[in-house]
């Protein structure tokens, strides 16, 4: 075999990895979180599989992460990048746990150079996730009467977020870049009420919610010498409006987003980032808090086929009581390019623990992606 | 690169999304809203009920009465037989007759509602005029049904006697038979509390009478110790009394080699006509709304659809709640069920049903229960489609087969009017976080 061309073993890796991502699409799953249910959602990690099995740490100098834009000066010719991935979840209320499943596609982004200091992009990613399903079993008394109930709520979809993105470098140390963003989407929302007596009928509500908002960011990179690196964005949001049927049924305010992160790459083969986030939730939803969220990373081996681990922490912008629900995690990975480095397939694992007022949530993520540059 | 691109086609289906059921721990990690049901009688929700007589004639119904309730009721039921020939062909082809002689008769009468707790039920079969007809009364018919019987029956004592259990008996008349002495015949038929009783007559008790064109009419009355009631089935119904003749024929030897000959055969005779009697008047129509009797009465209850409730709520259960003006006096036995049956369009008596979405009471006599009727599935149709009409007919199952009738209260009636007890829930909160 020989390095960089394509063979068959790759092929049929490829093929039999995405088909055990595809089996389980079937059942029930679910990769949402149960803090965003009550609240706007539970936002999406904006990164590519490179920068998540390294925690997100990677997100901000990854050109193939949604995260920031000025990273996007990295591309050097046009190439496109998805990520899929699988999880499970196990919810523990009260000592009872529920174990879930979800696949997502969470990130897709396609850019090339123009000329030769400016890159634009363009894809979409998860901004707020809304898929979730639950229900309660009850009585209630009706007509004098004690009728035991089920109540299932349903909902399906996702808020998403379409960006517009360029970067162009300065000069040599340093880039800058800006995006516009529309977001967009919608949930199927189900609502069923099945009465234990069968003098009742069963009710079933169904309606789909559309989402529209925008939103803008900066952001800039400054290469400190030859090994370091430091990013900073910001992000603005509008308004989220939900819809049905056209007319306005919810309308909350986004948060803005600021970030910072570090990237330390002293030779070819070893790299080590960390970031911060900072989010302002609180005037979204009642239940919401500002969130702080950090995450440090490393990269063993070259960028394109490293092995790779991270941590991340922080909190979670939905949840009960007046402090946030917290999350941390661990992640690792590598990456394999293959066709002469036209293209990389990426592999990541994580694992978050999620603990807030009365709910704790344990997460596998298991993550694969795409990179092709023609 | 064709490995990537069939690996990024694989990749695709990831981006569908599946939901998965947990265990809600509300309100703290639930949805910002509830299914919220509410239960609301509405009081005023009828009005312009109407009630309209005359739909189905005693002669038209699926069955007739005979009851014998002292003080009461006094039902009688009859039936006036087709013509039989007195002659017949001997030969076919040929024009030439020759006259019949009956020899006897068997009369089926099906039996198709009793009480079974009726003790010596008995059922007397008298001969009436063939002239009877629709334009008979209770009085008219009377002092037939004052003469001597032509035959009867003691049903529970037909009943108490061992059934017959000989292969070939069963092979004819089926698994359950019993018989008496005097050639009465008993079996059951449908769901077992149908019963199909033979009288064998002779030629006294059916005389062939030329003059009346073989036709004949008899008529039936009950009695028993006590709930002396039974519904006879009519020809509305297929299950119509039956007298099957029996005769015989001689053969001329002039036409023939052969020596005078005689055959015989049978004719079977179904009604032409069918109805019951009784002697209770039918009562006038009066501001109530009335349901049954014979000729029967119909109610129409218009709705005044509250418009809330068409597009922001789901009927989850619909009662219509109907208070009588006082006890249905029948037999216990009696008991009837009044059905409801959607208006498709509202042009007063004659408006035409739909045979969906119906609502179901049984009204047990000699109380005076308020009756509650489910009409869940008309009343969500009511609220999904704003295009329906919103009103309902009331009428008796089956219509006209007997002498019973309930009075409701109706609109008019402030206290007592009908209601519409309808619980529902309210529309789903959706897109609030």
């Amino acid at each position: 075999m020989r390095v960089g061309q394509p063979d068959g073993r790759t092929a049929a890796a490829i093929v039999i990895l995405a088909v055990v991502l595809v089996w389980p699409a079937g059942r029930l799953a679910a990769q949402d979180s149960q803090f965003g249910i009550r609240g706007l959602g539970t936002p999406g990690k904006q990164e590519s599989v490179r920068a998540r099995s390294t925690g997100g740490a990677f997100a901000p100098f990854d050109a193939f992460s949604p995260l920031m834009d000025a990273s996007l000066v990295d591309v050097r010719r046009v190439g496109g990048s998805v990520t899929g991935a699988l999880s499970r979840r196990t919810v523990d209320i009260g000592g009872t746990q529920t174990p879930l499943r979800g696949t997502r596609f969470p990130a897709l982004v396609i850019g090339g150079p123009i000329g030769r200091r400016l890159v634009i992009a363009g894809g979409f990613s998860t901004y707020l996730d809304r898929t979730f399903g639950i229900s309660t079993s009850d009585t209630i008394v009706v007509r004098n009467d004690t009728v035991p109930i089920t109540d299932a709520v349903t909902s399906d979809g996702a808020v998403a977020d379409l960006r517009l993105a360029a970067a162009g470098r300065v000069n040599r140390w340093f880039a800058v870049g800006g995006g516009l963003h529309l977001l967009t989407g919608s949930t199927r929302v189900e609502a069923t009420r099945t009465f234990g007596d069968t003098a009742y009928r069963n009710t079933t509500a169904r309606d789909q919610v559309s989402y529209e908002g925008a939103g803008a960011s900066v952001s800039a990179l400054l290469d400190l010498g030859a090994s370091l690196r430091v990013a900073g964005w910001f992000r603005a949001d509008s308004k989220l409006r939900a819809q049905i049927r056209g007319k306005t049924a919810a309308e909350n305010d986004l948060p803005n987003s600021y970030g910072a992160g570090i990237l330390w790459r002293p030779g070819s083969q070893f790299a080590l980032a960390g970031t911060a986030t900072w989010r302002d939730w609180t005037a979204s939803a009642p239940n919401g808090h500002n969130t702080f969220n950090w995450s440090l990373g490393t990269e063993l081996g070259s960028p394109g086929s490293g092995f790779r681990l991270g941590a991340r922490g922080g909190q979670m912008p939905f949840g009960a009581g007046s402090e946030a629900p917290t999350e941390v995690g661990l992640s690792a990975g590598i990456g394999k390019q293959f066709s002469a480095g036209r293209g990389r397939i990426d592999f990541g694992v994580e694992r978050l623990e999620r603990k807030g007022l009365g709910l704790s949530e344990q997460v596998w993520t298991f993550l694969l992606g795409l990179t092709v540059r023609p | 690169m064709r490995y990537l691109g069939i690996a990024l086609l694989c990749a695709v289906p990831i981006a569908c999304t599946e939901v998965a059921s947990a265990p809600g721990a509300c309100p703290t990690f639930c949805p910002n809203g509830t299914i919220e049901s509410r239960d609301t009688i509405f009081t005023d929700i009828i009005v312009r009920d109407s009630s309209f007589r005359g739909y189905v004639q005693g002669y038209q119904a699926e069955a007739m009465t005979a009851a014998d309730i002292p003080g009461v009721i006094d039902s009688r039921a009859f039936f006036v037989l087709n013509d039989m020939s007195t002659r017949t062909t001997y030969r076919a082809g040929d024009t030439t007759t020759v006259p019949i002689v009956p020899d006897s008769a068997r009369l089926r009468t099906i039996i198709v509602r009793r009480d079974t707790l009726a003790t010596n039920l008995r059922l007397n079969l008298y001969r009436l005029p063939v002239t009877a007809d629709s334009n008979d009364t209770f009085a008219s018919l009377d002092p037939y049904f004052n003469s001597p019987p032509v035959d009867s029956v003691n049903v529970s004592a037909v009943l108490a006697r061992p059934p017959i259990t000989d292969d070939s008996t069963r092979q004819i008349w089926g698994d359950s038979i019993w018989t008496d002495s005097a050639g009465h015949v008993i079996t059951l038929a449908e769901n077992g509390r149908t019963l199909v009783l033979f009288w064998h007559l002779d030629t006294l008790q059916a005389p062939l009478v030329e003059a009346d064109s073989g036709s004949l009419a008899y008529g039936v009355r009950v009695a028993a110790d006590s709930l002396a009631t039974v519904a006879i089935g009519t020809l509305e119904s297929a299950r119509n009394a039956l007298l099957t003749w029996y005769y015989h024929y001689t053969v001329p030897d002039t036409v023939t080699t052969e020596p005078d000959s005689v055959k015989s055969g049978s004719a079977p005779r179904a009604p032409r006509f069918d109805s019951f009697v009784f002697d209770r008047p039918v009562p006038p129509l009066d501001e109530n709304l009335v349901v049954g009797g014979a000729p029967s009465a119909r109610s129409l209850l218009r709705v005044d659809w509250p418009e809330f409730l068409h597009d922001s709520i789901d009927v989850v259960r619909a009662t219509l709640i109907l208070v009588p003006v006082g006890p249905v006096l029948a037999s216990p036995a009696d008991s009837f069920e009044i059905r409801a049956l959607p208006v498709t369009t509202d042009v007063g008596a004659k408006s035409p049903l739909a045979l969906v979405f119906q609502g179901l009471a049984t009204i047990h006599p000699q109380t005076t229960d308020t009756v509650r009727m489910e009409l869940t599935d008309l009343v969500r149709n009511w609220a999904l489609d704003t295009a329906q009409t919103t009103a309902f007919m009331l009428g008796q199952v089956p219509e006209a087969a007997s002498y019973t009738e309930i009075r409701f209260y109706s609109s008019r009636a402030p206290a007592f009017r009908p209601a519409l007890h309808v619980t529902y829930v309210k529309r789903f909160p959706f897109g609030m976080p």
